[in-house]
């Protein structure tokens, strides 16, 4: 089955396709000079692009072909008494009929017409504690989006510096779920924020069963992000951004860095830690990775896994490589490019 | 009324239909930003914040003026008139 991978880089995208998973055709760059940071496939199956720019904002564009592009007609944006500016398109995720964007400055939106226009979740966009929210280094970012496949009224955000929230009434209203991780940036009014999440993903199969790549560690929640509890053992270092599952065996993916401080690979060399029990523990796999003097970090949005059986595992760097193992990890091998420093890697087995 | 250029980057040529100048019809510097505003929108949110006002890196000059040196945007403008859009940030 072939396996596309949807490369946003700092100054375009790049798409780069296989039918084994070992020779690759790239493509590229599309959208060349705009920062390319989350694409998917949108509910109508074409794709839906987010694009950023220092000097002109940031926008959605929508495509067939990953060729020609149109840019959404009416895409995420802030009132101008809100306070809040779009600096950028975190994650787009879509969800049966409906798309949602996660967004810099944090926010969340949701279109209903296949991505050309968007409102405001303004249960969230609004929320009570919205004046206490602060930035991380990399802004501030809803840069993680979950849905209880059961239950079509719950879902997840994730946001930097702020923490999880949890929705039970569809985004209506939203609630902090944060006990457990270790408080970042305490907030003088609020004590429910101030967390930050990096990554976060679900068992496909038990939406109460969350993983979390936090600033402060490795966690995971067995009850819908009620309670988190450490799961770090094993790993080289508890500092990361990205966290992927393999749908199929639950396999958890993660790219430890050296701490908040440093955010290199730890020692110069490229590993990617998996876990095959449930975050229990975690072994390195390097086969085919650079193990000396690499320090090009991957960043919240830059893993991915193709479900396939047996699961294809994909990365980028801050240094332009892409790095592809057809076999859970076990082996790598780079694919022939360097390209801008990577944001995004979408994986998509045809 | 005058019939007016606009002249766009490269970069935002793609935003909207890979046309990087065209025509509008604008009676001042103000009425043709409200024109892209309303016209344009697409281009517009790439041009202007969430006030309305020119995004901080992006420069417009008329005709070869730097709109923000102008002293009002009410200022008329004239059959032949240009607005060239472009970005400020120099250097690193």
């Amino acid at each position: 089955m072939p396996v596309v991978l949807v490369v946003g880089t700092a100054k375009g995208g790049f798409v780069c396709r296989s039918d084994d998973r070992l020779n690759w055709d790239i493509e590229g760059p599309f959208l060349k000079g705009w920062g390319v940071t989350a694409a998917a496939r949108g509910p109508a199956g074409d794709w839906l692009v987010g694009t950023t720019s220092f000097v002109y904002g940031a926008a959605i564009h929508r495509s067939d072909d990953l060729r020609e592009f149109a840019q959404a007609k009416q895409g995420p944006a802030y009132s101008e008494d809100s306070g809040v500016k779009l600096e950028q398109i975190w994650k787009i995720v879509t969800h049966g009929k409906r798309a949602y964007a996660g967004v810099a400055q944090a926010g969340l939106f949701v279109s209903d017409d296949n991505g050309d226009t968007w409102q405001p979740v303004n249960g969230l966009n609004q929320h009570p504690t919205r004046a206490g929210w602060m930035p991380g280094a990399g802004g501030l970012c809803c840069h993680a989006i979950l849905f209880d496949p059961k239950n079509p009224l719950r879902m997840w955000v994730g946001i930097s510096a702020v923490g999880v929230f949890r929705s039970d009434d569809g985004g209506k209203t939203w609630q902090p779920k944060n006990a457990g991780v270790k408080c970042i940036l305490e907030d003088k009014d609020h004590k429910d924020i101030g967390f930050c999440v990096h990554g976060l993903v679900a068992d496909p199969a038990d939406a109460n069963r969350i993983y979390r790549q936090d600033h402060s560690g490795m966690y995971r929640s067995s009850d819908g992000g009620d309670t988190w509890t450490r799961n770090e053992t094993g790993l080289s270092s508890r500092f990361g951004f990205p966290i992927a599952i393999d749908p199929h065996t639950k396999a958890l993916f993660v790219a430890p860095l050296e701490s908040d401080e440093f955010r290199l690979p730890v020692n110069g060399q490229l590993q990617i830690f998996r876990s095959t029990d449930n975050g229990d523990s975690w072994h390195a796999l390097f086969d085919g990775l650079p193990q000396k003097h690499a320090y090009g970090a991957v960043m919240r949005g830059a893993l991915g896994v193709d479900g396939m059986d047996p699961c294809g595992v994909y990365f980028g760097t801050t240094a332009g490589e892409i790095f592809a193992s057809h076999d859970r990890g076990e082996s790598w091998h780079a694919l022939p490019c360097r390209l801008p420093r990577v944001h995004s890697v979408t994986v998509l087995a045809e | 009324m005058a019939r007016v250029a606009i002249q766009l980057p490269q970069l935002l040529g793609a935003m909207c239909g890979d046309r990087l100048r065209f025509d509008i019809d604008a009676a001042t510097v103000a009425d043709a930003f409200d024109r892209l505003r309303r016209e344009h929108p697409q281009l517009a949110l790439h041009l202007f914040d969430e006030s309305g006002a020119l995004r901080r890196h992006v420069l417009c000059f008329v005709n070869e003026v730097n709109s923000r040196w102008l002293d009002a945007l009410d200022e008329p403008l004239v059959d032949g008139a240009e607005l060239m859009f472009m970005q400020a940030v120099t250097g690193g």
